[in-house]
């Protein structure tokens, strides 16, 4: 037989839990999902709170103040919070997310919650001050008839169907599309934008949709409460929150809940048993907390990625390698086998042999033929991009110095320099990653300088970066599958209702093509491992096979060649070749001389910031300023 | 004319404060590239280290030296317990950063199973406010102001004309180059750390004085302010931070006398923002254009 103490007790824990679990989910969409650290997140949970008293309870009677007070029924109250509660994060979300990053955003947030705290406690006018707000009691009881010893099992149940609820809902939103580009920006912002999304605009919608979930945790915190005031939240106590999703496995719903489960409900109650101490009415309650801060450093030392840890999510990949087997080494190995089978390559490794050979053979007079050559002049066909007087200052420095060239569609053109010469910074400057201090810069016919670098890559033109900037924690087929930007598919509505056509929550034609590439680019067997852990020469094929996904009309590679063995040299000629033979244009940066004889059909020379010479590179082996520029006066003889 | 000295005399003993802690916050920053969010709590811990000193002995100078030796040990143990545990294993400056949030947990939550959580309070007998050219000062405050300006002095010339001030610099320039051309980047990191905590515990000393009464909470709402006048002036950059302190620390102490003293964490907050919106690097730099610059 067990006492109604014990009944009573185990209710009030699980619906404490199941109240804490729903503002755990909402925090994990920004930490866990869109990585944002978000000290302010309790914030939400407060106003959803007094939020939600207010709109129920009556006018205030003297000398108790605050807004409102219109005695509104519970629903409606939820639905004003959740409204109130997202208001708010998109205020903040709009300062803080705007520009800043790590901890510059985590500071501005803590300063929001703090304001949000300082106001509500001090200016008693809007939730009566310190005093706080009460009054919310069994909120439906009487209307449903529920009597008031049977109320606490149905308010439990109540918010094990929102729990659930919204469970589902993130459990959709996990799958979609929308959550992968959510975990895009998480891995790596840069190429995420490189690829057509537009950081802001989803950093904020995540946020906005956190602080509603955190909005509806907050009413009904305030029912299960009757009660809220200043004392109920002070900001540290999101620490509590942070803990529960740290140690559950941010990213992963299921991990999330388990923490909600191990930091709430076993350390919380468990310290709730131990004996007081007689006069320090704080020591247990501290000891609780303390508690719950080691565990939370601890775990951040010892196991960042939590209990159940975010998982891969593994598609179906046709074929008979198609089932991942546990041993990753061994296919990393078949795949670099099957490398070292392509056609051409020893008669590549024989010329590719880093920069400073490929210097060496500007001033010899070797008749190899550049097998990419085109037939047609680059003269008669028409320029798809067009760099004019583009300059860029840092400080004293002249990075890009009124760097002016042009580049024919439908053809590779290399630009080549000394390091230092400018290019990376001109590939900034036009992409929109740097904004330009002169020049304008055309593509297709349309003034793109300084757009965001989103708006660029969704006109079609798309760059990599001197580093593979893949998503590392994204598995290759999925840092594929998102390479090409869907403006239809991404957003959070589809994600909830699907893509259309059957039930997955990946449009089936999707998956099918970046299936396609990445057999083309021999990268089946890997398509289910996570990205980070490749090669270097790997993480350079999937950038490519990214390429080939996202179809672009102009692609810029900096430095493809950068790192990686000169043995995969064939295959990246061969996969230029292909980006051109699907219609797309390629600016190729590359310090191997020899691999840029090879694919462009003409070259754009830089030094110093300027455009020093352009032409097919035959023209330009002879051509002295190029010599010196690249070996200076005295040995460029 | 007479009330703007006034106030004018209280802000520059706030901004002396305010430089202190903000000081030994960016030198945090500096060398291990982690904003430290338990920073406030050591202010607290060297708070209430001379508070017990002051109990027994009744000594001032004794008062300070322990809020200085525990805030250094403090800041010591934290570097070489935790920070540069996580730093060494490339936990990133964001989880680190987590990290420091459960440790100012822990350390408030220690501090209210010793002392409890209600405010406590110095036994300083005052004198009576000196006319010091248009101000009005008492000797406490005059003490806060010459020793901040003395810790100024010797935090110059110690960064900029010691080795171990250049191991400094250099450390926050590049770690790993530091570490490649034989700086001792681990020791100079738990160095400076030492050096900060002296200075924070200190300052929560002197605020503890100025303040009048504290609790174990008070060091992580001031914590908002040093973080203001940190990023006013330019994370991880000494002077410029001080600079940042004294604009800081005077705003609010004007908006404080002309508008209202309970939402000082508010003004402070709305001068972060402003900051952060126009000049994410600092009030001394150019402002960046492009969100990837």
């Amino acid at each position: 037989m067990i006492s109604q103490f014990w009944v009573d007790y185990l209710v009030s824990v699980l619906t404490e839990g199941a109240i804490f679990g729903i503002a755990a989910l909402g925090l994990n969409v920004i930490w866990g999902w869109a990585g944002d650290f978000d000290l302010a997140f309790y914030g939400y949970v407060a106003l959803g709170a007094y939020m939600t008293i207010v709109l129920t309870v009556g006018q205030p009677i003297p000398p108790s103040q605050y807004i409102i007070g219109l005695q509104l029924p519970y629903p409606v109250a939820i639905v004003g919070a959740i409204a109130a509660s997202s208001l708010l994060g998109l205020v903040i979300g709009l300062i803080a997310l705007r520009n800043l990053r790590g901890i510059y955003f985590s500071i501005v947030a803590l300063g929001a919650v703090y304001v949000l705290y300082v106001i509500t406690s001090q200016y008693v006018p809007l939730f009566n001050g310190y005093n706080g707000v009460f009054g919310l009691f069994n909120p439906l009881g009487a209307e449903l008839n529920i009597s008031f010893t049977d109320y606490p099992y149905y308010f439990l149940f109540f918010c094990l169907i929102v729990i659930a609820l919204v469970f589902l809902f993130m459990a959709r939103v996990s799958e979609s599309r929308f959550g992968l580009v959510l975990r895009s920006l998480r891995e790596d912002e840069r190429a995420a934008a490189a690829f057509g999304r537009n950081i802001y605009a989803l950093k904020l919608k995540a946020y906005v949709l956190g602080a509603a979930v955190g909005g509806l945790a907050g009413s009904l915190l305030a029912a299960y409460l009757t009660a809220f005031n200043p004392s109920a939240w002070a900001p540290l106590e999101v620490v509590i929150l942070y803990s529960a999703v740290l140690v559950g496995g941010k990213g992963n719903i299921r991990g999330v809940l388990l923490g909600v489960f191990v930091i709430f409900i076993l350390v919380q109650e468990s310290t709730r048993f131990l004996p007081d101490v007689p006069g320090q009415p704080n020591v247990v309650p501290s000891l609780r907390l303390i508690t719950i801060g080691l565990v939370l450093v601890l775990f951040l030392y010892f196991r960042p990625q939590g209990l159940i840890p975010e998982g891969r999510r593994r598609y179906h990949m046709p074929g008979p390698q198609a089932e991942p087997s546990a041993s990753g080494d061994a296919k990393l190995q078949a795949a670099s086998g099957s490398l070292v089978q392509a056609p051409g390559v020893e008669a590549m490794a024989a010329s590719a042999v880093g920069p400073s050979a490929g210097a060496a053979t500007i001033t010899a007079t070797s008749a190899r033929a550049t097998p990419a050559q085109s037939a047609v002049a680059p003269d008669s066909l028409p320029d798809i991009l067009v760099v004019d007087g583009l300059t860029k200052r840092f400080g004293g420095l002249t990075a890009v110095d009124n760097c002016s060239f042009r580049v024919p569609e439908g053809q590779v053109t290399g630009l080549i320099g000394p390091n230092g010469a400018g290019k990376s910074t001109a590939i900034d400057l036009i992409s929109g990653f740097k904004l330009p201090d002169g020049g304008t810069v055309t593509f297709s016919g349309a003034n793109i300088t300084a757009l965001p670098p989103h708006r660029i890559a969704r006109r079609g033109l798309i760059r990599t970066f001197q580093t593979p900037r893949e998503w590392p924690g994204l598995t290759v087929l999925e840092n594929v599958l998102l390479a090409k930007f869907e403006p239809d598919q991404e957003t959070l509505f589809r994600g909830l209702i699907g893509p259309g056509l059957g039930h997955r929550s990946i449009a089936e034609r999707d998956l099918a093509r970046a299936r396609e590439i990445l057999a083309e680019f021999g990268l089946t067997t890997l398509a289910n491992e996570r990205a980070g852990n490749l090669s270097g020469g790997q993480k350079r094929l999937v950038e490519f096979a990214r390429i080939r996904m996202a179809q672009p009309k102009l692609v810029i590679l900096d430095e493809p060649m950068g790192g990686v063995n000169p043995v995969l040299g064939e295959r990246m000629a061969e996969a230029i070749a292909g980006f051109v033979r699907a219609g797309t244009t390629v600016v190729v940066v590359e310090h191997n001389l020899p691999f840029i004889e090879r694919v462009a059909n003409q070259v754009v020379v830089m030094a110093q910031g300027a455009v020093i010479a352009s032409g097919p590179f035959e023209v330009l082996r002879s051509n002295q300023t190029v010599i010196d520029a690249y070996l200076g006066n005295e040995v460029g003889v | 004319m007479h009330e703007i000295f006034v106030t004018l005399g209280f802000g520059i003993v706030s901004a002396a404060i305010l430089s202190l802690s903000a000081v030994a916050f960016t030198l945090e920053y500096a060398v291990t590239n982690v904003a430290n969010l338990a920073h406030g709590e050591i202010l607290t811990v060297g708070a209430y280290a001379a508070y017990v000193v002051q109990r027994s002995t009744g000594n001032i100078l004794l008062s300070a030296l322990a809020a200085a030796g525990a805030g250094g040990l403090l800041a010591l143990g934290m570097q070489v317990l935790v920070i540069d545990r996580f730093v060494r294993s490339r936990a990133g400056s964001l989880l680190t950063f987590v990290a420091t949030v459960g440790i100012a947990f822990i350390l408030e939550n220690i501090l209210v199973i010793i002392f409890g959580a209600a405010n406590v309070a110095y036994t300083i007998p005052q004198s009576a406010p000196m006319q010091i050219g248009p101000f009005l000062w008492t000797s406490t405050e005059l003490q806060i102001i010459l020793s901040a300006l003395a810790i100024t002095a010797a935090l110059y010339v110690i960064i900029t004309f010691t080795k171990f001030g250049k191991a400094l610099r250099a450390v926050f320039q590049n770690r790993e180059l530091a570490r490649v051309t034989g700086i001792n980047s681990q020791f100079v990191a738990a160095a400076t750390w030492f050096l900060a905590g002296l200075v924070a515990g200190y300052a929560g000393f002197v605020l503890a004085e100025s303040v009048g009464t504290f609790t174990p909470y008070f060091g992580f709402s001031f914590f908002l302010i040093t973080l203001t006048a940190t990023v006013a002036g330019g994370l991880g950059k000494p002077f410029s931070t001080m600079a940042g302190a004294v604009i800081v620390g005077l705003a609010l102490v004007f908006a404080a006398a002309y508008i209202s003293s309970s939402y000082n964490l508010a003004f402070a907050f709305a001068i972060l923002t402003v900051v952060v919106l126009v000049r994410p690097r600092g009030l001394f730099t150019k402002p960046g254009r492009s969100m990837f610059e």
